[in-house]
């Protein structure tokens, strides 16, 4: 996900605000990181380019 | 609402789906329709459109005719392996995973937003269009395309069994429910006899107005 894209992104429990912690990037986009919840917390992966926003609840099971 | 009222088997069910959803879903709802839906949607070049329930990208290789900013948001990573096949993973489309009741998007973040083929495996599809009238700016269009209430008894208990599908009457409590105040529905059918399908198309109020549960856009949640 390009940085910029950032904006409009929240939190999907509480609609908090979300904050990039970045493991890896490119030249364009973030790669592997993690969007925390300034509110509650929760950390939403981004895996391989893609950000992972699926409540924790969902999360585990659909991965599979 | 039948068994997808649960979750966990919904998400099993999505993964199967994905298999053969493309080879079955020229039969209810092919390109023709899509294209005629996305006449009614009238999206503008460089409006941001919000494809929710994405899934292998058959609506969102329409919505591309039309506009570049298209963001596209499934839970089942199957399906949207089909999509990444099709437009790059990180390409022309913003994908996202996530929850269609659970948007992962702040308020009157899209232009439009649009829906089809996903709402009858919503547990609780009045809380997914609340949700799709909140991202979406007041004005905003937004279109929702789901199986209509089959007529054959046969199909129908078939249909109650697997999955939602609802009439006219239905998706008018739905929407209002949801708070949308404007909205008409159309049906589509490939050719007689063959399932339907119905597309409703929804105005997103203007800032101040209530839902059903009598929360005001002031006290939405948000950011902003």
């Amino acid at each position: 996900m390009k940085e910029s894209l950032l904006d409009i992104l929240c939190c999907p429990l509480d609609k908090g605000e979300l904050e990039l912690e970045v493991i890896r990037e490119n030249d364009d986009e973030i790669l592997e990181g993690r969007l925390v919840c300034v509110e509650c917390g929760e950390e939403y992966p981004i895996e391989d380019g893609i950000p992972n926003l699926l409540p924790p609840d969902m999360r585990d099971e659909a991965a599979a | 609402m039948g068994v997808l009222e649960d979750k966990a088997r919904a998400r099993l069910f999505y993964k199967y789906l994905s298999r053969v959803y493309d080879t079955i879903n020229p039969f209810i709802w092919n390109e023709a329709m899509r294209d005629e839906a996305l006449e009614w949607f009238g999206i503008e070049a460089g409006d941001r459109v919000l494809d929710v329930g994405c899934g292998t990208g058959f609506a969102t290789e329409g919505l591309l005719a039309h506009t570049e900013e298209v963001w596209g948001l499934d839970q089942s990573a199957h399906q949207l392996e089909k999509a990444f096949e099709k437009f790059g993973k990180r390409d022309r489309v913003k994908f996202h995973r996530g929850d269609a009741e659970r948007l992962p998007f702040a308020d009157d973040s899209f232009d439009a937003y649009w829906s089809s083929g996903s709402i009858e495996y919503w547990p609780d599809p009045v809380a997914a269009l609340r949700e799709a009238r909140r991202v979406t700016k007041p004005g905003g269009s937004v279109l929702v395309v789901g199986p209509d209430y089959p007529t054959s008894t046969v199909f129908a208990k078939l249909a109650d069994a697997i999955m939602l599908f609802y009439d006219a009457e239905e998706a008018d409590r739905m929407f209002a429910e949801a708070g949308f105040e404007a909205f008409e529905h159309r049906i589509q059918q490939r050719a007689p006899g063959t399932p339907r399908a119905i597309t409703t198309i929804a105005r997103v109020p203007e800032a101040g107005g209530t839902d059903a549960e009598g929360r005001t856009d002031a006290s939405r949640t948000g950011p902003n």
